[in-house]
């Protein structure tokens, strides 16, 4: 069961839904002893399964399912979120964890898929550029300028909410 | 290098992932531009407010019990059967007729009592227990107090060991009753806990994990350093845990992730 935990919560953001996410990381271990034969001992288990999970995600899942479509990036400008996070990243966080987190599972959910899995890898996963390219079969700079875009669209996403809060 | 230019840098430092060659490049840019030192702060409070809201997400016990009880993945494992036809079999395959046929002149009834044996683990045989309690056919005796039914059931076994003692009030389930029951030769107390909503039975015997049932869904709590073996019969759910030398086993007819769950909270770690 180890890097159950890890599973899950990747499983979890990329499906946005809890019955299919149980579904995915039951799925993944099955796939996973089925072929434990390819696992070569000294490599990065974790990665090895999350890439298992990742593919099979893209089998079953997103099989004619079209990417949503992408958010105007136009405006390149800082923004609030920017300046709040920047200016009060102590308390200010602390006093709005929870919603916080509310919000940034929100945010990714509304993120592209191409977009949000290598914030779930790189971000959550703490997986380096090389691994979460391994796990999505793309060039190491694909990663990094969807995380770049992503973490640009998340933060644009979460500036509505800076702004109420943080104004008062 | 334009402020549009910095910021997959920007990114990559973020991550701890900026190639050498792009490192002085950055830092010219960064000392000229403000805009992009708090673009730099801000990204990396966003990470690091990702990082914490996915490490509050945890696989719930459901997911465990679900993964560990797929044949798929734990294929259910008859060891006592196993280590038998380990034992029985080590020659050449010639000479298996002839053995086998030895064997059921002169074992046939004691391997029967023997299969018999194992195919009713203790522990699940201590289970129709809770049929007879449903059906309130347990010579149960019924003292007044928690204190009085866990001095009872340890009398009963010569202070041997004492039943569990849990506490289970905060889900509104009180010590009603105890009784011992003997198994296969092993006594084993039984301190029963009711409610508006339904019943625990709290099993306490002497033994080992030995005594889990072969196909029980077995995981490893890290926290408390303990195995749970979840299994069921005839509707009653069951998890198995041992504490030193002594076996609890909780049944009840709550679904098996929450009984798991209680079980868990109340299991002193090893």
């Amino acid at each position: 069961m180890t890097h159950l935990d890890h599973l899950y919560r990747f499983a979890s953001h990329l499906t946005k839904d809890q019955e299919q996410a149980h579904d995915l990381v039951q799925e993944t271990f099955v796939r996973a002893i089925a072929a434990h034969e390819q696992f070569i001992p000294g490599t990065n288990l974790k990665a090895w399964l999350a890439r298992i999970l990742f593919n099979f995600f893209v089998d079953h899942y997103q099989k004619n399912k079209r990417w949503a479509p992408l958010e105007d990036a136009s405006n390149e400008g800082n923004d609030d979120w920017n300046r709040a996070a920047a200016e009060n990243p102590g308390p200010e966080s602390q006093l709005l964890g929870k919603e916080l987190g509310t919000q940034i599972k929100d945010g990714l959910a509304a993120l592209p898929e191409e977009f949000r899995t290598p914030l779930l890898l790189v971000d959550m996963g703490d997986f380096s550029y090389e691994e979460a390219a391994a796990i999505m079969s793309c060039p190491v700079g694909t990663i990094r300028s969807r995380l770049s875009r992503g973490r640009k669209l998340l933060a644009r996403r979460l500036k509505a909410y800076v702004k109420g809060p943080a104004a008062k | 290098m334009t402020c549009g230019e910095a910021q997959e840098l920007i990114t990559a430092v973020v991550d701890g992932e900026l190639l050498e060659a792009e490192r002085a490049l950055l830092e010219t840019h960064l000392h000229a531009c403000a805009d992009c030192r708090t673009a730099l702060a801000a990204e990396q409070a966003l990470k690091q407010a990702i990082h914490g809201t996915g490490a509050l997400l945890r696989a719930p016990d459901a997911l465990r019990v679900r993964i560990l009880s797929d044949p798929r993945i734990f294929p259910a494992q008859r060891r006592s059967a196993r280590r038998w036809r380990d034992y029985l079999w080590p020659m050449p395959p010639a000479l298996r007729p002839a053995l086998a046929v030895a064997l059921l002149l002169a074992l046939a009834l004691p391997a029967y009592y023997f299969i018999d044996y194992r195919r009713e683990p203790v522990a699940v045989a201590a289970l129709e227990s809770y049929d007879f309690f449903v059906q309130e056919k347990l010579p149960v005796s019924r003292p007044a107090s928690a204190d009085e039914i866990a001095a009872l059931l340890t009398r009963a076994v010569g202070g041997r060991f004492r039943p569990m003692g849990y506490d289970f009030s905060a889900m509104d389930l009180r010590p009603v009753a105890g009784l011992v029951r003997e198994i296969q030769g092993r006594k084993i107390l039984v301190a029963i806990y009711q409610g508006p909503h339904g019943a625990i039975l709290c099993y306490t015997f002497l033994g080992s994990e030995d005594d889990a049932p072969p196909n029980a869904a077995k995981f490893f709590d890290s926290e408390k350093k303990l195995n749970f073996y979840a299994f069921s019969r005839g509707g009653v759910n069951a998890v198995f845990h041992r504490e030193g030398d002594v076996i609890c086993i909780l049944a009840s007819q709550m679904p098996m992730e929450e009984l798991l769950t209680l079980t868990r909270s109340k299991a002193r770690a090893s």
